[in-house]
């Protein structure tokens, strides 16, 4: 039960309200708008995450899952499970990565696992050994490489506000990617 | 060493150009303009995060120092420790607040203590008991606790980013705070919410 009040969405200023007709209803956005200083930006932040072609909309999902899992985030996984399923992730995979299979046996390319490998590394130590910078380095590059710690830092954060205010699951709305 | 190569301010958008500038040209933000096609974004949500009159700026200051330090960050550690001073936060408290346990005796108020304990735990456990978080909450209000949450939310997950490129810390540059070139915010400021007044 969520330990804020959920705003009401017919009370939020225009921009929050556009915000949330195009990504969702979602509890996740209610309870940031009784912050409508900082809404904005940080909404400005996620719609050019998503609009961005760097990565796929399965890799983004790969990577928001694994950080979901490694977080402890119940609100994360519960939006984010079946955004991975739509984006093309098996039963397997996504069982894999929220720790209840192998991620071997996963099926996933090389530069998934590459991503996954740094999801993995960062979210538990807080830093990248070397060796895991150069081979993750090596597959994305300078622009990529940022990108996926832009995406990991972004859900990294969000889970602790989630998991903080105990937020309630959406029974049915989902975050439009 | 930082890992990875600076983006010139000249390579930049002109947006991103002036965010940038207007944050004081840091290690931090030439590194990750790397991600052109979302730092803007992020480089927005981090100026409203720090213009925002919601939080006192001495609480702010004392929620990214604890959060550098539990998220071990030389980087974010090395340029708040500076900001916290401007901010009005004094050398002891600097210490106390980067160390394990001495921050919980002597130093803050009862606010500032609570605040503290939940950014503690927040970052230990991923998860805060309703105690904890209710203490601040009623304090706080809704707004100001989301506040709280928001600047955990970006330092820790900047602070990955930072681990992860190994980002120098600036030799002297330092991020700019408006609002604290005057006197207005030493203790209290002039925002709504009065750490002494409360709890």
């Amino acid at each position: 039960m969520s330990r804020i009040p959920l705003t009401n969405i017919e009370q939020q200023p225009e921009p929050i309200r556009q915000f949330m007709a195009r990504r969702g209803d979602l509890n996740v956005l209610r309870l940031l708008a009784n912050a409508p200083n900082v809404f904005g930006g940080w909404a400005q932040m996620v719609d050019e995450m998503f609009d961005s072609p760097t990565f796929s909309r399965r890799m983004r999902e790969l990577i928001i899952l694994r950080v979901a899992h490694l977080q402890g985030s119940p609100y994360e996984l519960g939006q984010h499970t079946g955004l991975a399923r739509a984006a093309g992730l098996t039963e397997q995979q996504i069982n894999a990565v929220v720790g209840t299979g192998d991620l071997d046996a996963a099926g996933f390319s090389r530069t998934e696992r590459t991503a996954l490998d740094v999801v993995t590394e960062l979210c538990s130590t807080h830093r990248l050994r070397d060796e895991s910078f150069a081979a993750a380095h090596g597959v994305f590059g300078d622009e990529a490489f940022t990108e996926l710690l832009m995406i990991i830092s972004c859900y990294y954060g969000l889970a602790l506000v989630l998991n903080a205010v105990d937020l309630d699951l959406d029974t049915t709305a989902r975050f439009q990617p | 060493m930082t890992r990875i190569a600076y983006r010139r301010p000249e390579e930049m958008t002109e947006r991103a150009r002036e965010l940038t500038f207007a944050r004081g040209n840091l290690n931090v933000y030439r590194a990750l303009a790397n991600a052109e096609k979302v730092f803007t974004g992020w480089m927005l949500a981090g100026r409203a995060a720090l213009t925002s009159p919601v939080l006192p700026i001495r609480l702010r200051e004392l929620i990214v120092v604890r959060t550098a330090y539990l998220m071990d960050c030389p980087y974010e550690l090395g340029q708040h420790n500076d900001v916290a001073r401007t901010a009005g936060v004094d050398n002891d408290e600097i210490k106390v607040v980067s160390s394990d346990s001495d921050w919980q005796t002597g130093y803050f108020n009862a606010l500032e203590l609570a605040v503290l304990h939940l950014t503690t735990e927040l970052l230990t456990t991923r998860s805060v008991s309703a105690a904890v978080f209710d203490q601040v909450h009623k304090a706080l209000g809704s707004e100001a606790t989301v506040e709280v949450l928001m600047v955990i939310n970006r330092y820790s997950g900047l602070a990955l980013m930072l681990n992860a490129l190994d980002v120098d810390l600036d030799e002297t540059a330092r991020l700019p705070i408006p609002d604290c070139e005057s006197s207005i915010c030493q203790r209290g400021g002039r925002s709504r919410y009065r750490p002494e007044s409360r709890l």
